[in-house]
């Protein structure tokens, strides 16, 4: 079934390409150095065909921090990095001082903290473009493998539903990491999305 | 002094068609008679530009394959003399300064009446545009 037309899926892409260089730019600023983005790719999944090779990740297991977004549509937005250089990260945001042991004690509140940056910055984008309003709920933290979120998305929804995944991928040199970004909407919501992309292409073209 | 008032050519690259539609619309709004080429990659450009040397162009960044970055310093070096409008969603102070080097204005996406102005008053050479 084809879920988007052709334009529509573009535009959708370039929404999300703008709301992935804000999240960029938070980024690059928390870190201090240059964030590489790479073209953002979107795939359409029936719930039941997400399983882990859906994430091309290559790591075992990751920090991801959740934030669920609701307005005219509902969407998950989940930013993931690799464990290990979860906590450099969050030193550079804490000061270099600290040691890992002692950053250890934030990492769960200051990991929420970049999340909440990163996808407010990502979603505020897109509703900006969209002329809609969007609300986040808090976000949630935690150690998951691409197994764990393939069976958590999975779960979400009927088997006739459909799931929107956007993959970014957001390259840190210096700290020899990736982070990435994920946005998920069930059928319902997706077509609500896919009826704003229309009249934002309506005012557009 | 001839004064060219041949119409302006202007090539738009951005691998979103849809980004394509949009700066073509507003700049045919501001200028009817300007000849618009469209690319969707920077290889596709810089052939564009050696071919038909349009006077200006937009070049969107993160494209599948070569930085738009990358493909405007190449035409710059081959092509001086063309002006040359970065155009990108991609906002850090990294990807601007790239932007200033390579002598070209960097213009923040989603494209908007406003960043398409500042566009225009760089290739038409209007002040207070940057």
């Amino acid at each position: 079934m084809k879920v988007l037309s052709e334009i529509e899926l573009d535009a959708l892409t370039e929404v999300f390409n703008v709301g992935a260089g804000r999240a960029a730019l938070s980024l690059s600023e928390i870190v201090g150095e240059e964030v590489l983005l790479s073209v953002p790719s979107i795939e359409i999944l029936k719930a039941a065909e997400v399983t882990n090779r859906v994430f091309t990740l290559k790591d075992d297991k990751f920090a991801t921090v959740s934030q669920m977004f609701t307005g005219p549509f509902t969407a998950e937005a989940v930013l993931l990095f690799n464990e290990d250089y979860a906590l450099e990260i969050v030193r550079d945001m804490m000061g270099s001082q600290m040691s890992i042991d002692d950053l250890a004690e934030f990492e769960q509140e200051a990991m929420c903290e970049l999340g909440n940056i990163i996808l407010n910055a990502c979603l505020s984008a897109m509703a900006d473009m969209l002329k809609i309003s969007l609300s986040s709920s808090l976000p949630t933290y935690s150690m998951s493998s691409p197994e764990e979120i393939a069976a958590r998305l999975a779960e979400q929804g009927r088997d006739d539903n459909y799931i929107l995944i956007l993959h970014i991928d957001l390259v840190l040199e210096k700290h020899h990491t990736e982070g990435h970004l994920i946005f998920l909407l069930s059928s319902t919501s997706l077509s609500k999305l896919i009826a704003h992309i229309q009249q934002y292409l309506n005012t557009i073209l | 002094m001839t004064i060219n008032i041949s119409p302006k050519k202007i090539l738009i690259v951005d691998d979103s068609k849809v980004s394509r539609m949009v700066i073509k619309a507003h700049i045919l709004s501001a200028h009817t008679d300007w000849i618009i080429l469209e690319a969707a990659s920077g290889n596709e450009a810089i052939a564009m530009v050696d071919n038909e040397q349009p006077d200006y162009c937009t070049m969107d960044i993160n494209m599948p394959g070569m930085l738009g970055t990358d493909a405007a310093e190449i035409i710059l070096a081959r092509h001086p003399g063309v002006r040359v409008v970065i155009f990108s969603a991609n906002i850090q102070e990294a990807v601007q300064s790239r932007a200033q080097q390579l002598g070209a204005l960097f213009v923040a996406k989603p494209v908007t009446d406003k960043s398409i102005a500042q566009a225009i008053g760089h290739f038409t050479g209007f002040k207070g545009a940057a």
